[in-house]
């Protein structure tokens, strides 16, 4: 608690840190912030052609390149916030052994800087509902409970895998290829539906199932899965309380052999 | 006077040779062969570490306004104090008491990122160092002007010439004002002329009466600066005084030290 304390004394600094790497980003690049919504659209293209045109798997009604994008939009902010604020205090290390501020500082601005990627390519999304004239539903309310369910298992996953880099460098190399595992494990490119009945129970222990599944549900005014949701939602909230924790031991000595 | 900073048993450890570990040949299966334990994965093998003492057994107390040089070898410790100090290392047993606001500058620049503007830079770099935005904000002026960068202030500072980036590192931590302020071989920074401004700006600071630690090689730094010295011989608190006494026994150990 003290250190969560702490935190919210050095949120000023959190804000810096996040208004810092948005940016040196752009620096130097031609198209600026307009990556931001180009990586998943790209990224949206290749799927169609591979899994909606020449695999045809089902999109549940939606148009597969919006089915993509939206699913694309969560694992995109998900995979990238673990992926840097993983190996945050690594990048940071001149700055964590030189100053004081809570560490886990790092892994929360990292994350918010990806959490705005996040929120601009909302903006490409609405854009292209429009193009593809799918309306807005009721269920978009629920979308901002998601968001932040999401920034809370990336965090959480981001917090683990740091502590767990800084006293072995192993976990940097795994880092990846997990991601890549977790997103064919997620209805990221599929719907869950594609998943046979038995196995339902064990995919849906898997939290970003339901974040992907419920994001397409908000948007699309598709029915909610609330049984996977509501398991989503525990799993993602024992993860991040079993990272935080984890992540305060590792702290005792993370200074010392980073 | 009540103690503003009081140090009580304090000894930090390092573990060393982890590292060296893993790959070592040993007997075992395939898998042990190729160095992949769960274990040694874990960071749980309990391998032939071994114990270096950075810190042993340190007490001292601190009142208000007194400015602190501490003075030993390379590798004494000195170091690993302040960090400990500041927070950044923990203690691996004792107690350390702070009764104030403390900043500490171990570096200059920490966080300084080339692609940022001067401008951006002081913001950020004051951030880090623990300053509110407003209090930056006040000291902007005077800051730019002590770098003597005005001209260059919406320039990158990879731009800058390297005389020119410390400057403006020195001064923004110069600016940053704590009850209690730990200082570690930043003085020497710039050409001469910077440093004689630098070296009064810290004159002034000491006149403000914060309470100061500093750590220098420059002994002369330290005799001008402190009225008070520790000396650190491999870890331990060998001597505590004031600054000329201690400086002089330093010397005059570095100097048998040489001879021998």
């Amino acid at each position: 608690m003290s250190e969560l304390r702490e935190v919210w004394a050095h949120r000023e600094l959190l804000y810096f840190l996040i208004w810092r790497d948005l940016k040196v980003r752009y620096k130097q690049t031609a198209l600026g912030p307009a990556w931001v919504v180009l990586q998943p659209l790209l990224m949206a293209f290749v799927f169609t052609v591979f899994m909606g045109w020449l695999a045809r798997v089902p999109s549940g009604g939606v148009p597969y390149p919006l089915f993509a994008y939206a699913g694309l939009l969560p694992w995109t902010f998900f995979s990238s916030a673990v992926s840097t604020a993983g190996n945050g205090l690594i990048v940071n290390g001149p700055m964590v052994t030189k100053v004081f501020f809570p560490r886990m500082l790092i892994i929360l601005a990292l994350t918010g800087v990806r959490l705005t990627d996040l929120l601009v390519s909302f903006v490409a999304l609405l854009a292209l509902m429009g193009w593809y004239g799918v309306g807005v539903r009721w269920g978009i309310l629920l979308l901002p409970v998601l968001v932040l369910q999401v920034t809370l298992l990336a965090v959480g996953v981001a917090l683990w895998f740091s502590a767990r880099i800084v006293s072995r460098r192993d976990y940097a190399t795994l880092l990846p290829v997990l991601l890549q595992v977790w997103m064919f494990a997620s209805p990221v490119i599929y719907p869950a539906g594609l998943v046979p009945e038995k196995w339902h129970l064990l995919y849906s222990l898997n939290p970003l199932a339901g974040v992907v599944e419920g994001f397409r549900s908000a948007l699309f005014g598709l029915p909610f899965d609330w049984a996977g949701m509501v398991t989503s939602g525990v799993v993602t909230v024992l993860l991040v309380a079993y990272s935080v924790r984890a992540f305060l031991r590792a702290d005792e000595n993370l200074v010392d052999i980073i | 006077m009540r103690p503003i900073v009081q140090v009580r048993n304090l000894s930090k450890s390092y573990r060393l040779s982890q590292a060296a570990q893993v790959g070592r040949p040993s007997s075992g299966g395939f898998a042990r062969r190729l160095g992949l334990s769960v274990e040694r994965l874990r960071g749980l093998r309990p391998g032939p570490d071994k114990t270096i003492w950075a810190l042993r057994d340190v007490s001292f107390e601190v009142l208000p306004g007194e400015v602190v040089g501490i003075v030993g070898r390379n590798g004494a410790g000195k170091s690993t104090l302040l960090k400990i100090l500041s927070r950044i290392v923990r203690p691996t047993a004792g107690e350390v008491d702070i009764y104030g606001r403390l900043g500490s500058l171990l570096e200059i620049g920490t966080g300084f990122h080339p692609d940022l503007t001067g401008r951006e830079n002081v913001y950020l770099n004051g951030a880090i160092l623990g300053m509110r935005r407003g209090e930056i904000g006040r000291k902007f002026d005077e800051i730019v002007a002590f770098a003597e960068v005005e001209e260059f202030l919406d320039v990158p500072i990879k731009h800058y010439s390297s005389g020119m980036q410390v400057r403006l590192a020195f001064a923004v931590a110069a600016h940053f004002e704590p009850e209690i302020l730990i200082l570690d071989e930043v003085l020497a920074v710039g050409d001469a002329a910077f440093q004689q401004k630098s070296f009064r700006k810290m004159q002034d600071v000491i006149r403000e009466g914060r309470t100061i630690f500093f750590v220098s090689h420059d002994s002369s730094a330290v005799l001008r600066l402190c009225e008070r010295a520790l000396l650190i011989e491999s870890g331990r608190l060998k001597d505590d005084g004031p600054a000329e006494t201690i400086v002089k026994r330093y010397l005059a150990g570095v100097a048998a030290a040489a001879r021998a």
